[in-house]
C-alpha cells in the first residue's frame, strides 16, 4: 500500500487516470435511473465550483460572496454563444473559462482594499449586479432563459440525456480537480495560504499579496466559469437568471465551509454531500435556505475545519505520535 | 555598505517617529538597536523592509540598490528578511508549510509548471522539504514538523518566526525583540542558535531588544532611538557610558538619598 502511495506521488497523473476508470464503471453498476445520472452530473458540476471557490475562499482566505455571478457568466457564455453563433460545448467552455477569468480580475480588484464581511459585501453586489443585468437585457433573452442549448456530439454519437452527459461533466471535473491539486499543492498554494495567515509578513517573506489575491481571483473564476458552460450544456440544457441567485451562493458557500476550508479533499466531499441534501430537500423549497445557512453557522460554530479538518487530525496526529515516539527510543 | 539610510523619516501626523536617522550597517555585522518604547525601533524596521512608506527626501540604500519607495515584496526578493514584534505566524498552517512559505522567492519552477503539475515539481518539492525540515531540526523543532504553528508553545514560536525568516537565504536578517517572553535558559539557547546561524549562512543581523545581556553579549555595535533620534552609536561599552543613553534609556545609579527623594515624591 506505501509503495503504491509513492508512486501515486511521483505520478499524480496516474491516480487521475485510475480515478477515471472507477468513475467511468459507476453509472452502470449504481445508477438505476435517469435521474441519478442527472444528479451525478451536477454534483461534477458543483465540485468544480467548490474546487474554485475553495482556492480564493478556503487558500486565499478572500471572502467572496459573488462567485455565482461568475458561474452566471460562464453559462451566460455559453449560451449565447450557442444563441448567436451555434457554438457547441467544445468552443463555449473554453470561452467561458476565459470570459469568467476576466471577471475574475474584475473581482480581486475591491480585495486589494477590502477584507472579511467588507470585501463579502462588494462581491456580493457584483454578483447580484451581473444576474440583474443578464436578467434585464433582451440579448440575454432576460427572463426567458435561454433553452435548447445542445450537448456535445461526440464520433457521431450524441450526448443529449442525462446518463450520456454524465461522461462528459466527469472527466471535466477531474481536470479540474487534478488542476486544483497541482496548483495547491506547489508554492502557488503555500503562497496562497501565506497571504491568508498574514499579508504583512507574507509580504515579508517576498510574496507579491497583491499578484497572489489577482491569481485565486483568477483562477477561481475560470473554474466557475468552466462550470458554469458545462451547466449550461447540461439536459435539458435551459438556463434561467434564478438559477444565480444568492441561494445558490449559500449552497456554494455550504459546499466548502462544510468539507473544510482550506483543504482540497474537503470541497469535493462538502460538493458532493450538499448537492445530494440540497435535492433531498426539495419538497421543502421554502426551508432550503434556512437551512444552508443554519449549516454553514453550525459548521463554523462547532467543527471550524469541517469534515477535512476530522481527516487531517486523524492523520497528523498519528504521524505525530510515531515520530515521536521513535525519537524517544 | 550592505545597509544605509540617509535623512530617514517617517511622521504621523505630528510625531516625527523617525527623524533624519543617518545609518550605515557593513556586511557581516551584528547590529543592535536599543531604545525605549516609541522611541522609533520597530518604525525602523518598516520603514527600511517597506511595510511604511517613508516621507519625501529619505533615502535607503540595500545592497547597492535604492528600496526607498519599494514594496515589502520587492525588498524581501532582494534578500532582506525581517521577523515582527507580534510574529505573524501563519498560524492556521503546519510548520513545515510555515518555514517552506519562506523559501517562496527562491522555488525553482514557474506557475506554469505548477499548473500543470509536472513531475519535476514533485521533485523539487520533495528536495526543498528535505532543505527545510534540516533547517527545522537546526533550531530544534523536527518533531513537530506536521503540527499547526498555533499548537506551538511560545518559546518554539520564536524559534518558528526565526526559521521562516532565514528560509529565504537573506542576507540580512533584522529580529524585532526575539527575546521576548523567554525565560533565561531559553534566551541563552536562542542566542546559541543566532549565533550558529550567522556563522553557517552569512548572515549580517540587526537586533532590536529589550533584554540588555543579549545585546550586550553578541552585537559588535549599538544604534541608541529616543524619540525618533539617533542618540549614540558605538561598542556596547561604550554604550554603557554614554551619558545621553544613561539619561533616555539605561537609567543611572542612585544613590540612597537620591532614592528617598524618588520615593518620596
Amino acid at each position: 500500500m506505501d509503495k503504491f502511495k509513492e508512486i501515486i506521488r511521483q505520478y499524480p497523473f496516474l491516480g487521475f487516470v485510475i480515478a477515471f476508470i472507477i468513475l467511468m464503471l459507476v453509472p452502470s453498476v449504481f445508477f438505476t435511473d435517469l435521474y441519478q445520472s442527472h444528479l451525478a452530473s451536477l454534483i461534477c458540476i458543483n465540485i468544480i465550483v467548490a474546487a474554485g471557490l475553495n482556492i480564493v475562499k478556503g487558500f486565499c482566505g478572500q471572502v467572496t460572496v459573488g462567485h455565482v455571478g461568475i458561474y452566471a457568466v460562464g453559462s451566460y457564455t455559453a449560451g449565447c454563444m450557442f444563441l448567436y453563433l451555434g457554438s457547441g460545448l467544445w468552443l463555449t467552455l473554453p470561452a467561458a473559462i476565459l470570459i469568467a477569468g476576466l471577471f475574475g480580475m474584475a473581482f480581486a480588484i475591491p480585495s486589494f482594499r477590502l477584507e472579511g464581511p467588507y470585501l463579502a459585501l462588494a462581491t456580493l453586489g457584483g454578483g447580484e449586479a451581473i444576474r440583474l443585468f443578464i436578467e434585464n437585457g433582451d440579448f440575454f433573452m432576460s427572463t426567458y432563459g435561454i433553452s435548447n442549448i445542445p450537448q456535445p456530439i461526440i464520433f457521431g454519437v450524441p450526448f443529449d440525456t442525462p446518463d450520456k452527459y454524465y461522461y462528459i461533466a466527469m472527466p471535466i471535473m477531474l481536470i479540474a480537480i487534478y488542476f486544483s491539486f497541482s496548483v495547491l499543492r506547489s508554492s502557488v498554494g503555500r503562497a496562497f495560504m501565506a497571504v491568508r495567515e498574514d499579508p504583512i509578513s507574507a509580504a515579508a517573506s517576498g510574496i507579491n499579496v497583491k499578484k497572489h489575491k489577482m491569481l485565486a481571483f483568477v483562477l477561481s473564476a475560470m473554474f466557475a466559469g468552466g462550470a458554469g458552460a458545462v451547466y449550461a450544456h447540461l439536459p435539458p440544457g435551459y438556463i434561467h437568471p434564478n438559477n444565480y441567485t444568492v441561494i445558490e451562493m449559500v449552497t456554494f458557500l455550504a459546499m466548502v465551509v462544510f468539507g473544510g476550508l482550506g483543504h482540497i479533499w474537503g470541497g469535493i466531499i462538502g460538493a458532493i454531500i450538499i448537492t445530494i441534501v440540497y435535492d433531498l430537500t426539495r419538497p421543502l423549497y421554502e426551508y432550503q435556505l434556512f437551512i444552508f445557512g443554519l449549516t454553514i453557522v453550525l459548521t463554523i460554530l462547532f467543527m471550524p475545519k469541517g469534515i477535512g479538518g476530522f481527516i487531517d487530525k486523524y492523520f497528523i496526529d498519528r504521524r505525530f505520535k510515531t515520530k515521536t515516539g521513535a525519537a524517544s527510543k | 555598505m550592505l545597509l544605509k539610510t540617509k535623512k530617514l523619516m517617517k511622521a504621523f501626523g505630528g510625531l516625527k517617529a523617525i527623524n533624519k536617522v543617518d545609518f550605515e550597517l557593513p556586511a557581516n555585522e551584528i547590529r543592535g538597536i536599543i531604545g525605549p518604547n516609541g522611541s522609533g525601533k520597530s518604525t525602523f524596521f518598516n520603514l527600511v523592509s517597506g511595510v511604511y512608506e517613508p516621507d519625501p527626501g529619505s533615502y535607503i540604500e540595500f545592497d547597492g540598490k535604492d528600496i526607498t519607495n519599494e514594496p515589502p515584496h520587492k525588498v524581501g526578493e532582494l534578500g532582506l528578511a525581517r521577523t515582527f514584534q507580534l510574529l505573524r505566524l501563519y498560524q492556521d498552517m503546519s510548520v513545515i508549510n510555515n518555514v517552506m512559505s519562506g523559501y517562496h522567492t527562491l522555488v525553482p519552477y514557474s506557475f506554469i509548471d505548477a499548473v500543470t503539475g509536472r513531475k519535476k515539481i514533485w521533485d523539487q518539492e520533495k528536495n526543498i522539504k528535505e532543505e527545510m525540515m534540516e533547517l527545522l531540526s537546526f533550531v530544534g523543532l523536527a518533531d513537530y514538523a506536521e503540527l499547526n504553528a498555533s499548537e506551538l508553545s511560545g518559546g518554539q514560536r520564536r524559534l518558528l518566526v526565526l526559521a521562516r525568516a532565514i528560509a529565504g537565504k537573506p542576507k540580512l536578517l533584522m529580529l524585532d525583540e526575539p527575546a521576548a517572553g523567554l525565560s533565561p535558559v531559553n534566551v541563552d539557547n536562542l542566542m546559541k542558535i543566532l549565533m550558529r546561524l550567522k556563522e553557517k549562512y552569512g548572515l549580517t543581523l540587526i537586533i532590536i531588544e529589550h533584554i540588555l545581556k543579549v545585546v550586550m553579549d553578541t552585537c559588535s555595535k549599538v544604534t541608541v532611538l529616543d524619540h525618533g533620534e539617533k542618540i549614540a552609536e558605538g561598542t556596547p561599552t561604550q554604550i554603557k557610558d554614554d551619558n545621553a543613553v544613561i539619561e533616555a534609556y539605561l537609567g543611572k545609579k542612585m544613590d540612597d538619598e537620591e532614592m528617598r527623594k524618588a520615593l518620596a515624591v
